[in-house]
């Protein structure tokens, strides 16, 4: 098979017919633990990404993040549980690495290869490869083919890495920390293309960040993870749908709280906020509920471990 | 693949190819020289053992000494430690290093696919140099025949000749390669890889005697058997009913004074011992048993490439992280 042919294919619509039914989610662990010696990096994870979106991994440093995405792609083997990728483990199954892209986190290249080699190198390895769009993209982006990988920018190795991956033209791409180490306008030209890619070829893409904000405009997806366990999963909007933020005076909290599902209080001095689920507002006018953004959201539920929003069906959010 | 093995590989392969190629013209140029100073001396059934030949075999002997102490004495070790620490160690140690084996493990093809196709690309290059670097030996030590006896009881040219170099090589690269999958750093590796080679080298030079049962020749055959190049063992005696024992009787044939530690006292007690039936016996693996060693060798090695490559397999497999 030749690039540029068959395999410049809609993936999305090869998929249907063959190899990934649209019904099968892009992403699926059930109860994925792994452990370091004594340390357990995940605990029982059980999280659904469906196909089509653009999904956030956030959580802090530590929190598991680069392990699960290593667990999703294939690199580690679970100690507990098991990850899928649109139905399949990825590891000694060619088929499921051919519909899975990675980008690690320190977007390893190989330095002493020029960038051309690294296209060919990715020809070589992948069977649906798209030379053409490998070359355009870096074309666009100036970046000489004859270039000595080790003797780019950050920002550029991270665009030949993301060009690489994107040439793959996985179904699901997978992305760790993309924009760590970049400056501000890479940051912003990394995001642009990896939007435009996705708008283009309809790929799911699960990204890993600490930091929300580089989130809010392009991802409708969320997974929160801290501390080795699925905090929240589910649709973005649904889920600030879903969320409000109530504020009254202290003494009336208890009464406010048995109206409503309340995922995390917080009280100080005579004031008391609550994160509650539903949108009824509180009956007692002294109370103002408003919506949150989506880093509040996320550092509300990051501040209170126990709290999850997690959906009982996996994969259909309850919208 | 065979792209990316070429690619990542072709320092060591061209380097490797190099100083072979610097070694052959070596061997070329010192057998050349030899050849002509036969030319220009020129005595009848020489070179060889006879009282003539004395002369021209020291020019002979000169001119190998000048090549085997250069370059020949320190490669049946060096070769091998330098295969692992160059082509085995990087292999998979480099990968791990610069975090690369993340990108290569996630592009379409299987570990085991991407392991099983450097490996065995390699594995065949490496053997190839080996059995190369054997030929060029061989034949530039068929120059001094008659000099210099055969590769088989100098340990150290037995594993350059033959099949021995190509068996080291093969086992070092891959040993050198496993350690580097359990170790993930490549400097660390090609030292353990260095340390393990210069202890197994020993090891296998020892072992030599024990792959077959020696033959007993009397103790007056010694020169004899010595001169056809065949690997001595040790000595032992037989007592006039032929048993063997310890040795023999510590009151017999006492030593004259004063001749105790020479080799005239020694071999005139001999004699005498010789004479009341206490036999001394040498043993000995005559050079007829050259290619037997040379394949018992290389399959001891060859088992334990495979166990160690098997081994190095699984953990990479299985332990991913």
């Amino acid at each position: 098979m030749t690039a540029g042919t068959a395999a410049t294919a809609d993936p999305q619509q090869s998929g249907t017919t063959t190899t990934e039914p649209a019904e099968r989610p892009a992403l699926e662990a059930v109860s994925l633990s792994k452990r370091y010696g004594r340390h357990w990096a995940l605990r029982d994870c059980t999280l659904t990404i469906p196909a089509g979106r653009v999904a956030a991994l956030v959580g802090p440093n530590g929190s598991g993040k680069t392990t699960l995405l290593h667990l999703a792609v294939g690199l580690l083997r679970p100690t507990d549980g098991q990850v899928e990728v649109f139905g399949a483990a990825v590891g000694h199954d060619a088929q499921a690495l051919t519909r899975v892209a990675f980008l690690a986190q320190e977007k390893p290249l190989y330095r002493n290869f020029r960038v051309r080699e690294m296209l060919r190198f990715g020809r070589d390895l992948t069977p649906r490869w798209d030379g053409d769009l490998a070359r355009q993209r870096l074309e666009e982006l100036e970046i000489p083919l004859d270039r000595k990988v080790g003797r780019l920018s950050g920002g550029q190795q991270t665009q030949v890495a993301l060009t690489l991956a994107l040439a793959k033209q996985p179904s699901l791409l997978v992305l760790d920390e993309p924009l760590a180490d970049l400056d501000p306008l890479a940051r912003h030209d990394v995001t642009r293309h990896l939007m435009a890619a996705v708008a283009e070829t309809g790929m799911t893409v699960l990204l890993s960040s600490h930091v929300v904000p580089d989130l809010e405009d392009t991802c409708d997806w969320l997974v929160v993870l801290n501390r080795g366990r699925v905090q929240v999963s589910g649709d973005i909007g649904a889920l600030l749908e879903s969320h409000h933020l109530l504020i009254g005076p202290a003494d009336s909290a208890e009464a406010v709280a048995a109206g409503h599902q309340v995922v995390t209080r917080h009280t100080a001095g005579r004031q008391t906020s609550m994160l509650v689920r539903g949108s009824e507002p509180a009956a007692d006018p002294r109370w103002i509920g408003r919506p949150l953004g989506l880093e509040e959201l996320v550092l509300t539920y990051l501040r209170d471990p126990a709290a999850t929003a997690l959906p009982r069906q996996p994969a259909t959010p309850q919208n | 693949m065979y792209w990316l093995t070429w690619r990542q590989h072709r320092a060591q392969v061209l380097a490797t190819a190099g100083l072979l190629l610097g070694l052959g013209v070596l061997l070329l140029a010192s057998a050349m020289d030899a050849t002509r100073y036969l030319a220009e001396h020129v005595v009848a059934g020489c070179p060889g053992p006879a009282e003539q030949c004395h002369d021209v075999n020291v020019g002979l002997s000169q001119r190998y000494g000048l090549v085997y102490q250069a370059v020949l004495g320190i490669l049946p070790l060096l070769g091998p430690a330098l295969i692992g620490a160059f082509w085995g160690a990087p292999l998979i140690g480099r990968e791990f290093e610069r975090g690369t084996n993340k990108l290569a493990w996630t592009q379409s093809v299987t570990l085991g696919r991407w392991l099983g196709t450097k490996v065995g690309l390699l594995a065949v290059l490496v053997v190839v140099a080996g059995l190369a670097l054997s030929a060029m030996v061989g034949a530039w030590l068929s120059v001094f025949d008659g000099v210099v006896g055969p590769a088989f009881s100098n340990a150290g040219l037995f594993n350059l000749v033959g099949v021995a170099a190509a068996a080291w090589w093969l086992f070092a690269f891959v040993l050198g390669a496993a350690i580097s999958a359990v170790l993930r750093r490549t400097l660390a590796s090609m030292a353990v890889t260095f340390a393990v080679i210069a202890l197994v080298f020993p090891i296998m030079v020892f072992a030599r005697d024990a792959y077959a049962e020696p033959l007993r020749a009397a103790y007056t055959e010694y020169e004899a058997i010595l001169d056809q190049g065949a690997i001595l063992t040790g000595n032992a005696w037989t007592d006039p009913s032929g048993r063997e024992i310890a040795g023999p009787p510590a009151d017999l044939c006492p030593p004259a004074p004063g001749e105790a530690d020479s080799a005239a006292g020694q071999q005139k007690r001999d004699s005498c011992l010789a004479e009341r039936g206490f036999i001394s016996m040498v043993e000995y693996h005559p050079v007829s048993r050259f290619w037997r060693f040379q394949w018992i060798q290389a399959a001891i090695l060859a088992a334990a490439t495979v166990l160690v490559g098997t081994g190095a397999l699984v953990w990479t497999l299985r332990r991913r992280h």
